[in-house]
């Protein structure tokens, strides 16, 4: 399906369309993509069967005068980590746990929580209806404190129920754009048509819901920052670019941007590519959408898009594009330790060119934002650095 | 006129002055030790209706004591009890004795009184409290008491060696053992979960003389250290918002020895009269009042000063019948000088104690209120985050209760309802409900509280010694209203042995020694009730019974 024909020469996207097959024959060499393990959809019966399941071992082991507990999965703990090079960071099969006790000052209240929202999960699942985690802290902020505490335990129960999110009824809120040579359906039947013009759309709450995705995009540029997209889009990038998808996670993405990324690779395989502050928070941000987070390890079958490239902006850009030094900023103390904490990630090892790139970071101890560009232009980005990068396979 | 007990009283305290001073240059600041025999045998009056001729013996069960000069002993006593009728005597034998090498001399004295048997019976449980009061600071002292009227004999021993205490400066250790304090909570044995007092100490402040005290002569300064306990520990009853509802106030002078003797009224005391005088009750959102429980008939320690809780209105909650807390406060006023403390000194000081303790506090007024408050403070801070924590754990949960019976309640999943409740062994989803809650409270009431480090300990059926039937008939002894804690069977028939042994080694102006044979009574073969109940309520009828109907005693029953 043709959109606006206002990008480049069909040229332009030599390289581009070359890494595209590599990746296409990467993935045929790798058996397709793995099987969903950890979590998966389940259906409404499955649902309230495995939460009637935690109920009856809890009033089983009330009948036995035990007290009852849950235990829960160490999700955030690197021990319970393994790294594979086609899924990222996934929780480990044998992983060290922790009880959530009954009978402990420590741990009761958090026991009580936890069944507080099983039972309003079994009612949304119950009743087909959905609600966000933020509606869920509302039912009861009192109770709850904050919604930390919600999302946490949500995030527990998922894990321990081994189901995603979605298929317990809970969305988390979305706070991505979409851009770019993109349609598709939503759940309800709404159509959504993202445009290559000055305005974005938000990523949709329900991922696994939508359908009918079309789009002629010759690659998706994951963008890190706000600003940056903002930028992008006023450059009419989208247009000069077109046929392709951007996408922004506004800093740390939430999970529906990071299942739509997901999902757009699955459905499309078009080159993703990250564009990033040259810092070490940008990186770690790259990283999670290429190889997951701690948090959500144990759904890392649904997010990771171990495909991903670094586009930019390169520590050794900085220095190749002879970026004034007064537009650099110091690493800061929190900056080398982050550094340092992803150079010791078990994923670095296996990409020696981020490596490379992040001990320049690290012997220069300067990093760069995006906009330091615009010392050079103030279109440089959109109109010099991006086609270049593009046209020219400046991607690690 | 002073009764027998005044008597007794005095000469202990005067015996443990005495004891106080000759050790403390040998081992200051060890705990006394050693055993004291008191009896007093009741006759009837051969001379006056209704009247009992008592003899009172006081001895050492050993020689146990130094340097006493008995004649002056006798002087100085006698001068203490200006009112006291009776003449007090050594045994004809014992009159000749001087001071041996050793330096340690065995002691026994003797008075008569005539008395009418309603004192007597207030005299004995005067002593009684007395007695236990004194060993609740002197674990490793014990006494002997028995009391026999027309034959018939009951002996009790007094002692807390093996109990867990609190050591304090000055050679004294206090018991905590809250058994001492408070009655058994209405709960089975098995869940007591810690028997101990956690005492908080608070810092010694300086007590002033009042001006026209001064003059007493003193080369020494008078300190009060107060420390505060809640009883029982919060760790009894984890599960169970336990309000405060009384304050018992214990009053030690110097070496020890209680201010107050019981059962008296005592201008000792009138400054605890205001509740509010050294403690800010507000702060912990309580009403004090003073509390008129004027009874000396009980097992537990006997509060010089008692108060209650005034409840009101706004405290009807669902905890309300249950047994609340006592905070203890104990008063420890000591003397310290730099010279060597001599006895008449320390006499002084107690008299002077004993007389002016309230216009002694009022002239330290704030130094002691800062003192206490802040010992209450404590103590009570683990009250309230007992009843936070409490709070905390009933609000979860109730919410985890009320979670999993929405679940229930809401599944359509017919064979998960019916497991459910075949589990609890309910009918339906509300008696399912109940018993959810009631499984959930079982379960986790024998949690730990993260401050109370006690281990724990249950009270075990032999170390109550009313529980063991077999002892009542052997002994067929009839007990003053018993003590639990205080009397074991074996140490009973031991201290039944020691004082028949001891009367009849040392002649008792009444050669009954031979005729103390314990006289059954019907009541004391009954194996349920005649051992001292924590209550000794059949004991005390039983008494009353006896002292009601001297006829009886003019007769007495068949022999066994």
């Amino acid at each position: 399906m043709a959109f606006a024909p206002m990008g480049p020469e069909a040229s332009f996207f030599e390289v581009l369309d070359q890494h595209r097959a590599s990746l296409l024959a990467a993935l045929r060499r790798g058996g397709g993509e793995p099987a969903g393990r950890g979590t998966r959809l389940a259906s409404s019966s499955e649902v309230l069967g495995s939460i009637e399941s935690v109920i009856q071992g809890i009033i089983t082991s009330v009948a036995r005068n035990e007290a009852p507990a849950f235990t829960i999965d160490n999700r955030s703990s690197w021990e319970n980590i393994k790294f594979e090079d086609s899924v990222g960071l996934q929780m480990a099969s044998h992983c060290t746990t922790r009880k959530i006790k009954s009978d402990s000052l420590k741990s009761v209240k958090k026991f009580a929580l936890i069944l507080k929202i099983l039972s309003m999960i079994y009612k949304l699942v119950q009743s087909n209806t959905y609600a966000t985690k933020r509606d869920i802290y509302y039912t009861d902020s009192q109770l709850f404190g904050n919604q930390t505490v919600v999302d946490n335990i949500i995030n527990d129960i998922s894990c321990m129920l081994k189901m995603p999110r979605i298929s317990l009824h809970i969305l988390s809120t979305s706070k991505g754009l979409i851009a770019g040579n993109l349609r598709y359906l939503e759940e309800d039947g709404t159509r959504v048509h993202c445009t290559c013009g000055s305005t974005a759309v938000a990523v949709p709450s329900n991922i696994q819901g939508i359908r009918n995705l079309i789009t002629d995009a010759k690659f998706l540029l994951i963008v890190e920052k706000d600003a940056t997209f903002q930028r992008l889009l006023d450059d009419s990038f989208c247009n000069r670019m077109s046929p392709c998808i951007m996408v922004t996670g506004k800093g740390v993405p939430d999970l529906n941007t990071r299942l739509l990324v997901k999902k757009l690779w699955d459905t499309f395989h078009i080159p993703v590519f990250a564009l990033v502050d040259a810092d070490p928070h940008g990186i770690e941000i790259m990283c999670i959408y290429k190889y997951g987070s701690l948090a959500m390890s144990f759904e890392a079958h649904n997010l990771t898009v171990p495909a991903i490239r670094w586009l930019g902006l390169l520590p050794s850009d900085i220095k190749r594009l002879n970026i004034p030094r007064d537009t650099l900023i110091p690493l800061t103390k929190q900056d080398q330790m982050k550094l340092e904490s992803v150079l010791k990630r078990p994923y670095v090892t296996c990409q020696p060119f981020w490596r490379k790139e992040m001990e320049i970071m690290a012997d220069s101890k300067l990093k760069a934002e995006i906009q330091a560009l615009t010392f050079l232009s103030s279109d440089y980005l959109s109109r010099v650095y991006l086609p270049n990068k593009l046209k020219f396979g400046g991607w690690i | 006129m002073e009764g027998s007990a005044v008597a007794v009283c005095e000469i202990l305290k005067y015996l443990i002055i005495h004891w106080k001073c000759e050790t403390a240059g040998t081992s200051k600041g060890a705990l006394l030790e050693g055993q004291l025999v008191i009896s007093m045998e009741a006759l009837n009056s051969k001379h006056q209706e209704n009247t009992l001729h008592c003899v009172t013996t006081i001895a050492s069960a050993g020689s146990i004591y130094g340097g006493l000069v008995l004649k002056k002993f006798l002087k100085e006593i006698q001068s203490l009890l200006p009112g006291f009728s009776a003449k007090l005597n050594w045994t004809s034998e014992e009159a000749s004795y001087s001071q041996d090498i050793s330096g340690v001399t065995p002691f026994q004295m003797i008075f008569e009184v005539d008395e009418k048997p309603r004192t007597l019976m207030t005299d004995s449980l005067v002593i009684k409290n007395f007695l236990h009061k004194i060993v609740m600071v002197h674990p490793k002292i014990k006494f002997n008491f028995s009391v026999k009227v027309n034959g018939v004999l009951s002996v009790e021993v007094f002692g807390t060696k093996n109990e867990p205490t609190l050591n304090l400066s000055n050679g004294i250790a206090l018991v905590i053992s809250c058994r001492h304090y408070v009655s058994k909570p209405k709960f089975a044995t098995a869940e007591l979960l810690c028997s101990r007092i956690h005492p908080v100490l608070g810092h010694p402040v300086m007590l002033f003389i009042p001006d026209d005290m001064v003059g007493m002569g003193l080369l020494g300064e008078l300190t009060l250290t107060p420390a505060a306990a809640l009883c029982p520990c919060p760790e009894v009853f984890p599960n169970q918002l336990n309000r405060i509802s009384s304050v018992s106030i214990f009053l030690y002078g110097p070496s020890g020895l209680p201010l107050i003797l019981p059962g008296q009224e005592q201008p000792t005391t009138t400054v605890f009269k205001d509740t509010s005088y050294f403690i800010d009750w507000k702060k912990y959102h309580l009403c004090m009042v003073p509390s008129l429980d004027l009874n000396l008939d009980r097992d537990l320690l006997l509060p010089d000063v008692s108060y209650q809780v005034e409840s009101s209105v706004g405290d009807q909650s669902q905890n309300m019948d249950s047994q609340g807390q006592t905070l203890l406060l104990f008063l420890f006023v000591d003397f310290h000088s730099r010279f060597p403390v001599q006895q008449t000194e320390l006499w002084r000081v107690h008299t002077l104690l004993t007389t002016h303790l309230s216009a002694i506090l009022m002239e330290s007024h704030s130094a002691v209120q800062d003192s206490i408050q802040v010992a209450m403070d404590q103590a009570l801070e683990q009250h309230h985050q007992a009843t936070k924590d409490l709070q905390k754990f009933q609000a979860s949960l109730s919410v985890a209760v009320n979670s999993i019976m929405s679940i229930v309640t809401g599944s359509t999943s017919n064979s998960f309802r019916k497991i459910c409740l075949q589990a609890l062994q309910a009918v339906d989803t509300q008696e399912f409900g109940t018993k959810l809650h009631k499984s959930f409270h079982d379960i986790t009431r024998h949690r730990s509280l993260p401050y109370c480090s006690c281990e724990t300990k249950q009270l075990l059926p032999e170390e109550n010694a009313e529980e063991n039937t077999e002892d009542v008939q052997e002994n067929s002894l009839e007990l003053l209203a018993g003590t639990s804690g205080q009397v074991e069977n074996k140490r009973l028939q031991q201290g039944l042995e020691e004082t028949r042994a001891f009367l009849s080694a040392r002649g008792p102006s009444q050669s009954e020694a031979a005729a103390c044979r314990t006289k059954p009574t019907a009541a004391s073969l009954t194996p349920s009730g005649s051992r001292a109940s924590p209550g000794g309520d059949l004991e005390d009828s039983l008494w009353q019974r006896e002292v009601s109907n001297l006829s009886e005693w003019l007769n007495p029953g068949p022999e066994p």
